[in-house]
């Protein structure tokens, strides 16, 4: 019901914008430089991650290009893959790229475009009665402990010692997880494989994992209810979730040793800290930097490489070059993070490999 | 059985003229395959589910083999899969609701077809029992994640813990959610299904019995105990396991209170999980053929688990009533 509502009034606020904003919606050429795409219905579907951002950007770009509609069925990371690899959709969405298994399925490696859409990070919300938000602090060994059920109690002296001036109770942990297949459990667990070796060795990382200590609840709105509901709880959440939700969530030390509160901003430092990125080589958590908020990701969108239809292809590579620029400022508005620069670059020379019978079909410069 | 009465519906009276009554025959057999084709079309429906729901969960069997109804490992890291945990809750559950909706529905019902007392109250007790049948397991799931969770941490379990905490079952710390939890949410959404049921039945039974056995001198409550419930034993056991039926298959209302968590735990405030949970909770992000497959496994153990118990129930039907009236 929440996101309902979110969704609400973030098209409220899109329709003010578009209608105070911009005057010339369909003539030719506005934005950056690129022609009006042709009048198509696209058709996608996958992660529940960005989706809020996804419903933003698709509704900014019809009221932008009304012959354009652009369907998006935020059915999980898995469904995108799999309707991709069946070609029931345009494009496909998945918090983590396809992996090599994956694109042979889908017709091997050079078949598939993946580009990174939007970047999120993640809180470790908490609920403790006279421990107010941003107080608690925790590195990255208190955090593993947390999970692997060596930290029961929240006065636990491994806790205390990086809250010196804070009351911890004496109150048993209840550990919240999610208990559906999920990028945002990817990303957590990613985390903790990188600066836990002994979770690495017990746990692992993946969508799901077989967890030591807690309970499950289906999707970021129930983890973050259960949470507000238990006293004693901790659980990692999509930091949108966090902040419209007005819970407590704590300071986590970085890779630098550094304390931040997770933000969009420390998303972008984590980001800008890594030049490149492909869809083998992705990951950005635990990253270097003074600012950097340590358990963030980026999402990705996957489309074929060879477009069978060139006006629906056109219309999409259209959408997509839009999406990673000048879309990107609806990211901002649902708490996901703009694209750091390089990113952007990387996608558009990607999007330019997209060809219909051998023509490639977005017509933009080439980034420099 | 459908067909005969139909047919021997549509069969002319002898005195009707021989053209009219070879268009009848004519009709008659056109209705006899439209009915055949009907129950093949059933039979090849249920043929397409069971293939369907095989043929996917062949790289889990082929891999993990019988030995999956006994491994309690759910780690779809090491892609290692076991189902004894999720067949555990979904059977603790299903007990639980079973054990707090019988006694309650049987009375309700018993109240509702028996008391003649209270003949004003009945047609709106009525009303509201439907009512409750009608409400969608999602929004029971919702009001139980929402109230039903805090209720049970705050004052349930530690009643229970306090006054029964000498049974390993009420050991251990609450916190709300669990197989208790979910056993009472199955509860409450199978109790109309049972009231419903055993009233209809309590309700067929002939009168002549009731006024034979007051007029031999029974109290009300010797009929019930004596005449009424023995007789409507095969009705009320159909009510009890179609409500078994709902609890093991049901879904979304226990995925949100039961923890989402694999494991098997003596005390019933531990958190679990149920056989329809992992797959609701798992489908759409399990990739590899071995992970997807023993999501289908889990579908085919909950369709045997299902057909075990129908088949345990025709059984005891039969016995306690002889075949004649096993139609029930």
């Amino acid at each position: 019901m929440k996101r309902v509502l979110m969704a609400a009034s973030m098209g409220a606020s899109i329709l003010v914008a578009a209608c105070g904003g911009t005057t010339a919606t369909n003539t030719p050429a506005t934005g950056a430089g690129t022609p009006v795409p042709p009048a198509a219905a696209l058709q996608g579907t996958g992660a529940t991650f960005p989706a809020p951002f996804y419903d933003a950007a698709r509704f900014a770009y019809n009221l932008k290009y009304s012959q354009v509609t652009i369907n998006y069925n935020p059915l999980g990371s898995g469904a995108g893959i799999s309707a991709l690899t069946k070609k029931v959709v345009d494009f496909g969405a998945s918090d983590v790229p396809m992996n090599p298994t994956e694109l042979t399925a889908a017709g091997g490696a050079d078949a598939v475009v993946q580009i990174a859409s939007t970047l999120g990070t993640e809180s470790l919300a908490y609920n403790l009665s006279g421990v107010s938000n941003g107080q608690l602090k925790l590195t990255p060994q208190t955090i593993a402990g947390i999970f692997l059920g060596t930290i029961k109690n929240w006065n636990d002296p491994a806790l205390a010692a990086d809250n010196s001036g804070v009351t911890l109770p004496n109150q048993a942990i209840s550990v919240v997880h999610r208990s559906d297949g999920s990028g945002t459990t990817y990303i957590f667990t990613d985390y903790l494989s990188t600066v836990s070796a002994d979770w690495k060795s017990k746990v692992g990382k993946g969508k799901s994992v077989s967890w030591p200590v807690g309970q499950g609840a289906k999707g970021n709105e129930a983890v973050a209810t259960t949470i507000k509901q238990t006293p004693g709880a901790i659980g990692y959440v999509e930091l949108a979730y966090v902040l419209q939700t007005n819970m407590t969530q704590a300071s986590l030390q970085n890779h630098d040793g550094k304390f931040v509160i997770p933000s969009p901003e420390g998303a972008t430092a984590a980001a800008g800290q890594y030049l490149s990125i492909n869809p083998t080589q992705f990951s950005i958590v635990d990253a270097p930097g003074p600012k950097s908020a340590p358990i963030s990701g980026y999402s990705w969108l996957m489309l074929y490489k060879d477009q069978a239809d060139k006006t629906k292809g056109t219309a999409l590579v259209d959408f997509l070059d839009w999406l990673v620029t000048d879309g990107q400022q609806y990211a901002l508005n649902v708490h996901y993070a703009g694209l750091p620069a390089n990113i952007v670059k990387d996608d558009i020379i990607s999007l330019k490999t997209v060809t219909s019978t051998g023509t490639t079909l977005l017509n933009v410069p080439a980034p420099s | 059985m459908s067909r005969g009465t139909a047919a021997e519906r549509i069969v002319p009276p002898p005195l009707v003229a021989a053209s009219r009554q070879r268009r009848f025959v004519s009709g008659d057999r056109v209705f006899s395959v439209i009915a055949y084709a009907a129950a093949g079309l059933i039979m090849l429906i249920a043929a397409i589910f069971i293939i369907a729901l095989l043929v996917p969960a062949l790289p889990a069997v082929t891999k993990f083999g019988l030995g999956f109804f006994t491994s309690r490992t759910w780690d779809p890291v090491r892609n290692d899969f076991g189902a004894l945990a999720p067949i555990y809750g979904t059977l603790v559950t299903s007990a639980i609701a079973l054990l707090i909706a019988f006694p309650i529905g049987l009375g309700a019902a018993l109240f509702l077809a028996e008391d003649a007392r209270l003949q004003l109250l009945r047609g709106p007790l009525s009303f509201l029992i439907e009512l409750l049948a009608g409400i969608p397991s999602v929004v029971i799931g919702l009001w139980a994640f929402f109230i039903l969770t805090a209720l049970m941490r705050d004052h349930v379990d530690p009643f229970l813990n306090h006054t029964l905490g000498f049974l390993p079952l009420f050991r251990g710390t609450a916190s709300g959610y669990g197989f208790l939890t979910a056993g009472l949410v199955l509860a409450i959404m199978v109790l109309p299904i049972m009231i419903a049921l055993s009233r209809d039945v309590i309700r067929a039974v002939p009168r002549e019995l009731r006024e034979a056995s007051l007029a031999l001198g029974a109290t009300n409550a010797e009929t019930t105990w004596s005449v009424i419930l023995p007789y409507a034993r095969v009705g009320i056991t159909g009510a009890v396991l179609l409500s078994l039926g709902r609890a093991l298959g049901e879904t979304i209302a226990v995925t949100m209170v039961i923890g989402n968590n694999v494991q098997i735990s003596a005390s019933l405030f531990a958190t679990g999980y149920t056989l329809p949970s992992v797959i609701a909770n798992e489908f759409t992000e399990a990739n590899g053929n071995v992970y997807l497959g023993s999501l289908f496994y889990l579908g085919v153990v909950l369709v045997v688990i299902t057909i075990v118990v129908n088949v345990l129930a025709r059984l005891l039907i039969w016995r306690f009533s002889g075949s004649a009236r096993a139609t029930a």
